[in-house]
Protein backbone atom coordinates (compact mmCIF):
# COMPACT_ATOMS: atom_id res chain seq x y z
CA UNK A 1 0.00 0.00 0.00
CA UNK A 2 1.44 3.57 -1.00
CA UNK A 3 2.77 5.92 2.01
CA UNK A 4 -0.15 8.57 0.35
CA UNK A 5 -3.11 6.50 1.46
CA UNK A 6 -1.98 5.28 4.76
CA UNK A 7 -1.69 8.84 5.18
CA UNK A 8 -5.49 9.52 3.73
CA UNK A 9 -6.79 6.56 5.94
CA UNK A 10 -4.94 8.22 8.95
CA UNK A 11 -6.09 11.61 8.60
CA UNK A 12 -9.61 10.31 7.50
CA UNK A 13 -9.95 8.20 11.05
CA UNK A 14 -8.44 11.60 13.26
CA UNK A 15 -11.49 13.59 10.90
CA UNK A 16 -14.57 11.02 11.63
CA UNK A 17 -13.22 10.85 15.48
CA UNK A 18 -12.47 14.58 15.75
CA UNK A 19 -16.72 14.61 14.32
CA UNK A 20 -18.16 12.29 17.14
CA UNK A 21 -15.82 13.73 19.81
CA UNK A 22 -16.78 17.09 19.15
CA UNK A 23 -20.55 16.34 18.60
CA UNK A 24 -20.41 14.48 21.78
CA UNK A 25 -18.74 17.08 23.60
CA UNK A 26 -21.08 19.63 22.30
CA UNK A 27 -24.17 17.63 23.91
CA UNK A 28 -22.27 17.30 26.93
CA UNK A 29 -22.22 21.29 27.22
CA UNK A 30 -25.61 22.20 25.78
CA UNK A 31 -27.20 19.64 28.23
CA UNK A 32 -27.53 21.44 31.13
CA UNK A 33 -28.18 24.72 29.13
CA UNK A 34 -31.14 22.68 28.15
CA UNK A 35 -32.59 21.63 31.28
CA UNK A 36 -31.65 24.90 32.31
CA UNK A 37 -34.24 26.41 29.96
CA UNK A 38 -36.61 23.54 30.94
CA UNK A 39 -36.36 24.44 34.63
CA UNK A 40 -36.58 28.33 34.10
CA UNK A 41 -39.90 27.55 32.40
CA UNK A 42 -41.22 25.54 35.09
CA UNK A 43 -39.95 28.03 37.59
CA UNK A 44 -41.63 30.94 35.93
CA UNK A 45 -45.01 28.83 35.49
CA UNK A 46 -44.39 28.17 38.92
CA UNK A 47 -43.91 31.21 40.40
CA UNK A 48 -46.92 33.01 38.58
CA UNK A 49 -49.05 30.06 40.05
CA UNK A 50 -47.42 31.60 43.69
CA UNK A 51 -48.21 34.89 42.66
CA UNK A 52 -51.94 34.13 41.57
CA UNK A 53 -52.65 32.11 45.37
CA UNK A 54 -51.08 35.72 46.81
CA UNK A 55 -52.93 38.16 44.20
CA UNK A 56 -56.23 36.93 43.82
CA UNK A 57 -59.32 36.13 46.07
CA UNK A 58 -60.39 33.02 44.49
CA UNK A 59 -64.05 32.23 43.92
CA UNK A 60 -66.62 32.72 45.79
CA UNK A 61 -64.44 35.86 46.69
CA UNK A 62 -65.33 35.98 50.29
CA UNK A 63 -64.89 31.98 50.73
CA UNK A 64 -62.79 32.55 53.96
CA UNK A 65 -65.36 33.68 56.04
CA UNK A 66 -68.43 30.74 55.88
CA UNK A 67 -66.67 27.82 57.31
CA UNK A 68 -69.25 25.33 54.79
CA UNK A 69 -67.68 27.41 51.98
CA UNK A 70 -65.13 25.43 49.82
CA UNK A 71 -63.90 27.52 47.13
CA UNK A 72 -64.10 26.52 43.23
CA UNK A 73 -60.95 28.64 42.86
CA UNK A 74 -58.34 29.09 45.25
CA UNK A 75 -56.73 32.33 46.32
CA UNK A 76 -55.82 34.22 49.69
CA UNK A 77 -56.14 37.82 48.65
CA UNK A 78 -58.66 39.79 50.62
CA UNK A 79 -60.91 40.81 48.46
CA UNK A 80 -61.36 44.57 49.93
CA UNK A 81 -57.73 45.16 49.88
CA UNK A 82 -56.10 48.13 48.65
CA UNK A 83 -53.03 47.63 48.46
CA UNK A 84 -51.62 44.08 46.70
CA UNK A 85 -50.32 41.11 49.07
CA UNK A 86 -52.39 41.31 51.47
CA UNK A 87 -54.19 38.03 52.55
CA UNK A 88 -57.47 37.74 54.06
CA UNK A 89 -57.17 36.79 57.83
CA UNK A 90 -59.98 34.14 57.67
CA UNK A 91 -58.50 32.59 54.21
CA UNK A 92 -55.12 32.16 56.13
CA UNK A 93 -56.98 31.08 59.20
CA UNK A 94 -58.73 27.91 57.68
CA UNK A 95 -54.95 26.69 56.30
CA UNK A 96 -54.46 25.86 59.71
CA UNK A 97 -55.38 22.32 61.10
CA UNK A 98 -56.31 23.48 64.54
CA UNK A 99 -58.94 25.04 63.12
CA UNK A 100 -62.32 22.82 62.54
CA UNK A 101 -62.81 24.78 59.15
CA UNK A 102 -59.39 23.79 57.79
CA UNK A 103 -59.60 23.15 54.31
CA UNK A 104 -58.17 19.22 53.34
CA UNK A 105 -54.92 19.61 50.77
CA UNK A 106 -57.12 17.55 48.48
CA UNK A 107 -59.98 20.56 48.81
CA UNK A 108 -56.97 22.59 47.44
CA UNK A 109 -55.10 20.99 45.10
CA UNK A 110 -58.90 20.69 43.04
CA UNK A 111 -59.37 24.50 43.36
CA UNK A 112 -55.61 25.19 42.15
CA UNK A 113 -56.78 23.97 39.34
CA UNK A 114 -53.04 22.34 38.43
CA UNK A 115 -53.26 18.97 38.37
CA UNK A 116 -49.39 18.76 37.65
CA UNK A 117 -48.50 20.05 40.64
CA UNK A 118 -48.30 19.63 44.31
CA UNK A 119 -47.70 22.59 46.84
CA UNK A 120 -46.50 23.50 50.25
CA UNK A 121 -47.79 26.81 51.92
CA UNK A 122 -45.70 28.17 54.72
CA UNK A 123 -46.93 31.85 56.76
CA UNK A 124 -45.07 33.04 59.76
CA UNK A 125 -43.82 36.17 61.56
CA UNK A 126 -40.63 37.87 59.99
CA UNK A 127 -39.18 37.16 63.16
CA UNK A 128 -39.66 35.08 65.79
CA UNK A 129 -39.99 35.53 69.99
CA UNK A 130 -38.04 32.87 71.73
CA UNK A 131 -39.20 32.32 75.62
CA UNK A 132 -36.46 30.52 78.05
CA UNK A 133 -37.09 29.83 81.45
CA UNK A 134 -34.32 30.22 82.72
CA UNK A 135 -35.19 29.86 86.59
CA UNK A 136 -37.94 29.52 89.51
CA UNK A 137 -37.87 30.96 92.74
CA UNK A 138 -41.08 29.90 95.14
CA UNK A 139 -42.09 31.11 98.63
CA UNK A 140 -44.74 30.85 100.48
CA UNK A 141 -46.96 33.54 98.70
CA UNK A 142 -45.50 34.10 95.36
CA UNK A 143 -43.60 32.17 92.35
CA UNK A 144 -41.00 34.29 90.32
CA UNK A 145 -40.07 32.90 86.96
CA UNK A 146 -37.32 34.39 85.53
CA UNK A 147 -37.50 34.57 81.41
CA UNK A 148 -34.85 35.46 78.52
CA UNK A 149 -36.89 36.67 75.71
CA UNK A 150 -34.85 36.27 72.27
CA UNK A 151 -36.15 38.26 69.45
CA UNK A 152 -34.26 36.65 66.29
CA UNK A 153 -34.84 35.86 62.70
CA UNK A 154 -34.65 32.06 61.47
CA UNK A 155 -31.00 32.10 60.77
CA UNK A 156 -30.01 33.26 63.90
CA UNK A 157 -29.71 37.22 63.30
CA UNK A 158 -31.21 39.25 66.76
CA UNK A 159 -34.01 41.87 65.70
CA UNK A 160 -34.37 44.64 68.16
CA UNK A 161 -37.64 44.99 69.60
CA UNK A 162 -40.45 46.38 72.08
CA UNK A 163 -42.18 43.93 74.21
CA UNK A 164 -45.21 43.61 75.98
CA UNK A 165 -45.57 39.98 77.96
CA UNK A 166 -48.96 39.69 79.83
CA UNK A 167 -49.66 36.80 82.50
CA UNK A 168 -53.55 35.83 82.27
CA UNK A 169 -55.08 33.69 84.56
CA UNK A 170 -58.79 33.30 85.55
CA UNK A 171 -58.44 36.02 87.95
CA UNK A 172 -55.08 37.35 87.00
CA UNK A 173 -53.88 40.10 84.71
CA UNK A 174 -50.03 41.45 84.98
CA UNK A 175 -48.10 43.50 82.17
CA UNK A 176 -44.67 44.14 81.85
CA UNK A 177 -43.19 46.62 79.07
CA UNK A 178 -39.43 45.85 77.69
CA UNK A 179 -37.19 47.29 75.40
CA UNK A 180 -34.98 45.02 73.63
CA UNK A 181 -31.76 46.44 71.55
CA UNK A 182 -30.05 43.56 71.69
CA UNK A 183 -31.83 41.16 70.38
CA UNK A 184 -32.17 39.31 74.55
CA UNK A 185 -34.06 40.69 77.42
CA UNK A 186 -33.73 38.86 80.68
CA UNK A 187 -37.00 39.54 82.91
CA UNK A 188 -39.11 38.27 86.07
CA UNK A 189 -42.51 37.57 86.66
CA UNK A 190 -44.55 36.86 89.76
CA UNK A 191 -47.81 34.62 90.05
CA UNK A 192 -49.70 33.96 93.63
CA UNK A 193 -48.89 30.78 94.60
CA UNK A 194 -52.15 29.89 95.74
CA UNK A 195 -53.34 30.22 92.06
CA UNK A 196 -55.44 27.48 90.91
CA UNK A 197 -56.23 28.23 87.58
CA UNK A 198 -53.67 27.96 85.19
CA UNK A 199 -51.54 30.44 83.80
CA UNK A 200 -50.21 31.70 80.53
CA UNK A 201 -47.20 34.24 79.79
CA UNK A 202 -48.19 36.04 76.30
CA UNK A 203 -45.12 37.96 74.87
CA UNK A 204 -45.72 40.36 71.57
CA UNK A 205 -42.96 42.02 70.39
CA UNK A 206 -42.45 44.51 67.43
CA UNK A 207 -39.64 45.76 65.73
CA UNK A 208 -38.52 49.39 66.51
CA UNK A 209 -37.58 50.11 63.19
CA UNK A 210 -41.39 49.53 62.14
CA UNK A 211 -44.10 48.59 64.27
CA UNK A 212 -46.16 46.11 61.53
CA UNK A 213 -43.55 43.84 61.67
CA UNK A 214 -44.61 41.73 64.92
CA UNK A 215 -43.86 38.54 66.52
CA UNK A 216 -45.80 36.57 70.08
CA UNK A 217 -44.85 33.71 71.63
CA UNK A 218 -47.29 31.88 74.63
CA UNK A 219 -45.91 30.05 77.38
CA UNK A 220 -47.88 28.20 79.84
CA UNK A 221 -47.05 28.60 83.53
CA UNK A 222 -46.87 25.41 85.65
CA UNK A 223 -49.24 25.99 88.03
CA UNK A 224 -51.30 23.45 90.96
CA UNK A 225 -52.94 20.72 88.96
CA UNK A 226 -50.28 20.98 86.08
CA UNK A 227 -49.78 21.33 82.56
CA UNK A 228 -52.28 19.94 80.01
CA UNK A 229 -51.68 19.70 76.13
CA UNK A 230 -53.42 22.47 74.01
CA UNK A 231 -56.47 20.91 72.69
CA UNK A 232 -57.27 18.37 75.13
CA UNK A 233 -60.43 20.24 76.83
CA UNK A 234 -61.36 23.04 74.23
CA UNK A 235 -60.73 23.41 70.19
CA UNK A 236 -61.18 26.75 69.28
CA UNK A 237 -61.28 27.86 65.87
CA UNK A 238 -61.43 31.92 64.75
CA UNK A 239 -63.44 32.90 61.37
CA UNK A 240 -65.37 35.81 60.54
CA UNK A 241 -64.43 37.56 64.15
CA UNK A 242 -66.54 34.47 65.82
CA UNK A 243 -64.57 32.86 68.15
CA UNK A 244 -66.13 29.00 67.90
CA UNK A 245 -64.79 26.72 70.84
CA UNK A 246 -65.59 23.11 70.47
CA UNK A 247 -65.47 20.79 73.42
CA UNK A 248 -63.43 17.89 73.20
CA UNK A 249 -63.22 17.04 77.25
CA UNK A 250 -67.37 16.09 77.71
CA UNK A 251 -67.02 17.80 80.82
CA UNK A 252 -65.72 21.33 79.94
CA UNK A 253 -67.07 24.25 81.27
CA UNK A 254 -66.28 27.87 80.45
CA UNK A 255 -65.97 30.23 82.65
CA UNK A 256 -64.27 33.59 80.46
CA UNK A 257 -63.04 34.57 77.36
CA UNK A 258 -60.11 36.95 76.38
CA UNK A 259 -58.81 38.39 73.45
CA UNK A 260 -55.21 40.45 73.87
CA UNK A 261 -53.06 42.07 71.45
CA UNK A 262 -49.66 44.38 72.03
CA UNK A 263 -52.52 46.94 73.05
CA UNK A 264 -54.27 45.59 75.82
CA UNK A 265 -57.07 42.72 77.02
CA UNK A 266 -60.54 42.20 76.19
CA UNK A 267 -63.34 40.23 77.53
CA UNK A 268 -64.99 38.50 74.65
CA UNK A 269 -68.91 38.80 74.41
CA UNK A 270 -70.93 35.56 74.03
CA UNK A 271 -72.67 35.40 71.09
CA UNK A 272 -74.22 31.66 71.26
CA UNK A 273 -73.29 28.91 73.26
CA UNK A 274 -70.44 28.38 72.40
CA UNK A 275 -69.42 31.71 70.05
CA UNK A 276 -67.84 34.67 71.36
CA UNK A 277 -67.62 37.96 69.42
CA UNK A 278 -64.04 38.63 68.65
CA UNK A 279 -63.45 42.79 68.25
CA UNK A 280 -61.66 44.20 65.31
CA UNK A 281 -58.51 45.67 66.16
CA UNK A 282 -56.55 47.89 64.56
CA UNK A 283 -53.46 46.52 65.89
CA UNK A 284 -50.52 45.11 63.91
CA UNK A 285 -50.06 42.38 66.63
CA UNK A 286 -51.97 39.12 66.15
CA UNK A 287 -54.76 38.59 68.72
CA UNK A 288 -54.21 35.93 71.16
CA UNK A 289 -57.95 34.28 72.17
CA UNK A 290 -57.88 32.62 75.34
CA UNK A 291 -60.68 30.47 77.40
CA UNK A 292 -60.64 29.85 80.37
CA UNK A 293 -62.98 27.14 82.20
CA UNK A 294 -62.94 24.02 84.45
CA UNK A 295 -63.66 20.36 83.48
CA UNK A 296 -64.95 18.69 86.62
CA UNK A 297 -62.21 19.75 89.47
CA UNK A 298 -59.80 20.54 87.10
CA UNK A 299 -58.82 24.13 85.99
CA UNK A 300 -57.84 24.66 82.39
CA UNK A 301 -57.13 27.30 79.50
CA UNK A 302 -56.68 26.93 75.95
CA UNK A 303 -55.58 29.54 73.62
CA UNK A 304 -55.53 30.35 69.71
CA UNK A 305 -54.47 33.03 67.78
CA UNK A 306 -56.11 35.18 64.97
CA UNK A 307 -54.68 34.92 62.48
CA UNK A 308 -53.64 31.20 63.37
CA UNK A 309 -50.17 31.63 62.30
CA UNK A 310 -47.93 30.16 61.78
CA UNK A 311 -49.39 27.83 58.75
CA UNK A 312 -47.86 24.71 57.56
CA UNK A 313 -50.12 23.67 55.18
CA UNK A 314 -49.59 21.25 52.02
CA UNK A 315 -47.34 18.24 51.20
CA UNK A 316 -43.75 17.92 53.14
CA UNK A 317 -41.30 17.88 50.37
CA UNK A 318 -38.20 16.88 52.31
CA UNK A 319 -38.80 12.77 51.40
CA UNK A 320 -39.76 13.83 48.10
CA UNK A 321 -37.13 15.89 46.42
CA UNK A 322 -35.36 13.00 44.73
CA UNK A 323 -39.26 12.54 43.16
CA UNK A 324 -39.97 16.23 41.86
CA UNK A 325 -38.34 19.23 41.12
CA UNK A 326 -38.98 21.56 43.80
CA UNK A 327 -39.01 25.46 43.92
CA UNK A 328 -39.75 27.63 46.57
CA UNK A 329 -40.84 31.08 45.96
CA UNK A 330 -40.61 33.79 49.12
CA UNK A 331 -43.42 36.63 49.65
CA UNK A 332 -44.04 39.36 52.00
CA UNK A 333 -47.76 39.70 52.98
CA UNK A 334 -49.58 42.10 55.25
CA UNK A 335 -52.42 40.07 57.36
CA UNK A 336 -54.74 42.33 59.21
CA UNK A 337 -52.51 45.10 60.00
CA UNK A 338 -49.50 43.44 60.03
CA UNK A 339 -46.42 42.39 58.10
CA UNK A 340 -45.96 38.23 57.60
CA UNK A 341 -43.44 36.17 55.44
CA UNK A 342 -44.74 33.83 53.26
CA UNK A 343 -43.25 30.70 51.30
CA UNK A 344 -44.84 28.99 48.49
CA UNK A 345 -43.34 25.11 47.69
CA UNK A 346 -44.40 24.15 44.50
CA UNK A 347 -43.43 20.49 42.93
CA UNK A 348 -43.29 19.40 39.47
CA UNK A 349 -42.65 16.61 37.75
CA UNK A 350 -38.85 16.25 37.04
CA UNK A 351 -36.99 17.43 33.88
CA UNK B 1 8.17 12.26 -2.89
CA UNK B 2 4.82 15.03 -4.21
CA UNK B 3 2.42 11.82 -3.15
CA UNK B 4 4.04 11.49 0.44
CA UNK B 5 3.96 15.50 1.31
CA UNK B 6 0.31 15.94 0.12
CA UNK B 7 -0.39 12.88 2.96
CA UNK B 8 1.82 14.59 5.52
CA UNK B 9 -0.37 18.04 4.98
CA UNK B 10 -3.73 15.88 5.60
CA UNK B 11 -2.59 15.21 9.06
CA UNK B 12 -1.74 18.90 9.59
CA UNK B 13 -4.87 19.85 8.78
CA UNK B 14 -6.74 16.89 10.37
CA UNK B 15 -4.90 18.90 13.81
CA UNK B 16 -5.29 21.79 13.47
CA UNK B 17 -8.99 21.24 12.85
CA UNK B 18 -9.04 19.52 15.75
CA UNK B 19 -7.47 22.69 17.45
CA UNK B 20 -9.33 25.15 16.39
CA UNK B 21 -12.79 22.76 17.32
CA UNK B 22 -11.42 22.43 20.67
CA UNK B 23 -11.12 25.55 21.95
CA UNK B 24 -14.02 26.83 20.03
CA UNK B 25 -16.18 24.41 22.68
CA UNK B 26 -13.85 25.39 25.42
CA UNK B 27 -15.02 28.73 25.10
CA UNK B 28 -18.45 28.04 24.16
CA UNK B 29 -18.36 26.29 27.79
CA UNK B 30 -17.15 29.42 29.61
CA UNK B 31 -20.18 31.20 27.74
CA UNK B 32 -22.25 28.93 29.26
CA UNK B 33 -21.02 28.92 32.42
CA UNK B 34 -21.08 32.95 32.31
CA UNK B 35 -24.81 33.14 31.42
CA UNK B 36 -27.10 35.31 33.71
CA UNK B 37 -29.48 33.18 35.52
CA UNK B 38 -32.74 35.09 35.20
CA UNK B 39 -34.36 33.33 37.45
CA UNK B 40 -32.42 34.84 40.50
CA UNK B 41 -33.31 38.16 38.69
CA UNK B 42 -36.64 38.00 39.02
CA UNK B 43 -37.31 36.84 42.26
CA UNK B 44 -34.87 39.14 43.84
CA UNK B 45 -36.88 41.93 41.58
CA UNK B 46 -40.26 40.33 42.96
CA UNK B 47 -39.05 39.97 46.84
CA UNK B 48 -37.66 44.13 46.57
CA UNK B 49 -40.55 45.45 44.82
CA UNK B 50 -42.35 43.51 47.95
CA UNK B 51 -40.54 44.83 50.34
CA UNK B 52 -40.96 48.60 48.96
CA UNK B 53 -45.47 47.99 48.91
CA UNK B 54 -45.67 46.63 51.84
CA UNK B 55 -43.42 49.51 53.57
CA UNK B 56 -45.26 51.80 51.70
CA UNK B 57 -48.94 50.47 51.58
CA UNK B 58 -49.37 52.63 55.27
CA UNK B 59 -47.60 55.19 54.44
CA UNK B 60 -44.08 54.38 56.53
CA UNK B 61 -41.98 54.62 53.56
CA UNK B 62 -42.59 58.41 52.30
CA UNK B 63 -42.52 58.94 56.55
CA UNK B 64 -38.89 57.55 56.56
CA UNK B 65 -37.78 59.68 53.43
CA UNK B 66 -39.51 63.22 54.85
CA UNK B 67 -38.02 62.15 58.42
CA UNK B 68 -34.45 61.46 57.26
CA UNK B 69 -34.82 58.45 59.27
CA UNK B 70 -32.23 56.60 56.77
CA UNK B 71 -30.67 54.51 59.35
CA UNK B 72 -34.45 52.90 60.40
CA UNK B 73 -35.22 52.38 56.69
CA UNK B 74 -31.82 50.63 56.35
CA UNK B 75 -32.93 48.06 59.31
CA UNK B 76 -36.34 47.94 58.03
CA UNK B 77 -35.31 46.65 54.69
CA UNK B 78 -32.49 44.70 56.39
CA UNK B 79 -35.15 42.65 58.01
CA UNK B 80 -37.74 42.28 55.17
CA UNK B 81 -35.24 41.16 52.65
CA UNK B 82 -33.90 37.40 52.99
CA UNK B 83 -30.66 36.82 55.22
CA UNK B 84 -27.76 36.94 52.26
CA UNK B 85 -29.50 39.80 49.67
CA UNK B 86 -27.50 42.73 50.03
CA UNK B 87 -29.06 46.15 48.81
CA UNK B 88 -28.17 50.01 47.81
CA UNK B 89 -31.09 52.41 48.15
CA UNK B 90 -30.65 55.53 46.87
CA UNK B 91 -33.98 58.24 46.68
CA UNK B 92 -33.98 61.11 44.27
CA UNK B 93 -36.84 63.79 43.97
CA UNK B 94 -39.23 64.39 41.55
CA UNK B 95 -36.40 66.45 39.50
CA UNK B 96 -34.13 63.52 40.19
CA UNK B 97 -31.78 65.14 42.57
CA UNK B 98 -30.41 62.61 45.41
CA UNK B 99 -32.24 62.99 49.11
CA UNK B 100 -30.10 60.74 51.08
CA UNK B 101 -27.51 62.03 52.70
CA UNK B 102 -26.11 58.78 54.12
CA UNK B 103 -25.58 55.78 52.53
CA UNK B 104 -28.53 53.11 52.81
CA UNK B 105 -27.28 49.91 52.53
CA UNK B 106 -26.24 47.04 53.97
CA UNK B 107 -22.73 46.55 52.65
CA UNK B 108 -21.19 45.97 49.59
CA UNK B 109 -21.02 43.32 47.15
CA UNK B 110 -18.72 41.95 44.34
CA UNK B 111 -21.79 40.23 42.85
CA UNK B 112 -21.68 41.39 38.95
CA UNK B 113 -25.47 40.12 39.00
CA UNK B 114 -27.32 43.27 40.27
CA UNK B 115 -30.81 43.73 40.39
CA UNK B 116 -32.36 47.21 40.02
CA UNK B 117 -36.03 47.97 41.33
CA UNK B 118 -37.63 51.19 40.71
CA UNK B 119 -40.34 52.23 42.83
CA UNK B 120 -42.33 55.79 42.86
CA UNK B 121 -43.96 56.62 46.14
CA UNK B 122 -45.39 60.05 47.36
CA UNK B 123 -45.86 61.28 50.73
CA UNK B 124 -49.08 60.90 52.63
CA UNK B 125 -48.60 64.36 54.78
CA UNK B 126 -50.48 67.61 53.93
CA UNK B 127 -47.08 68.53 51.78
CA UNK B 128 -47.91 66.64 48.37
CA UNK B 129 -44.22 65.17 47.65
CA UNK B 130 -42.83 62.56 44.88
CA UNK B 131 -39.87 60.51 45.71
CA UNK B 132 -38.44 58.34 42.97
CA UNK B 133 -36.72 54.90 44.75
CA UNK B 134 -33.55 52.76 43.31
CA UNK B 135 -33.11 49.86 44.80
CA UNK B 136 -29.85 47.62 43.77
CA UNK B 137 -30.08 44.49 44.92
CA UNK B 138 -27.58 41.40 44.37
CA UNK B 139 -26.65 37.85 46.69
CA UNK B 140 -23.95 37.66 48.52
CA UNK B 141 -21.30 35.58 47.27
Amino acid sequence: MPAVSIDTFFACSLMVLLVLSAMSATARILQPLVNTMASHEAAQRFGEIAKHVLLHAGRPADWGQDGQTVPEEFGLADAVAESPYALDVDKVSRLNSENIYCLSYAQIFTSLRSPDLSFRIEIKPVFNVELNLTSVIQDSDETIYMFQAATKRDEGSPVSTSLKAFVLAENLLRAYTLQNTGGRVDFNITVPTSLESPALLVVFAKSTCNSRIVSYSVYPLTVQGGLFPRGAFLKLSPINHTLIVKPTSSGAVLTGAYALTFNGLWQLTQTGSNTFRIPEFTDASPTVLMVFGLDSTRHFAEWTVYPQIPIHAGVDFTSLRSASDVYAFEHLVSIGYGIYKCTIFIGGPKT
Amino acid sequence: MMGQNHGQIRVIEAFLAIFIIFSALTISANLVTKSVSPQTDNSLASIGMQALLQLDSDGSLAAYITAGNWSGLREALNLLLPTGVIFNLTIYDSQMRQINTETISNGGSKSQEITLVRYVCTSQSCEFCVYVIYLCLAVAK
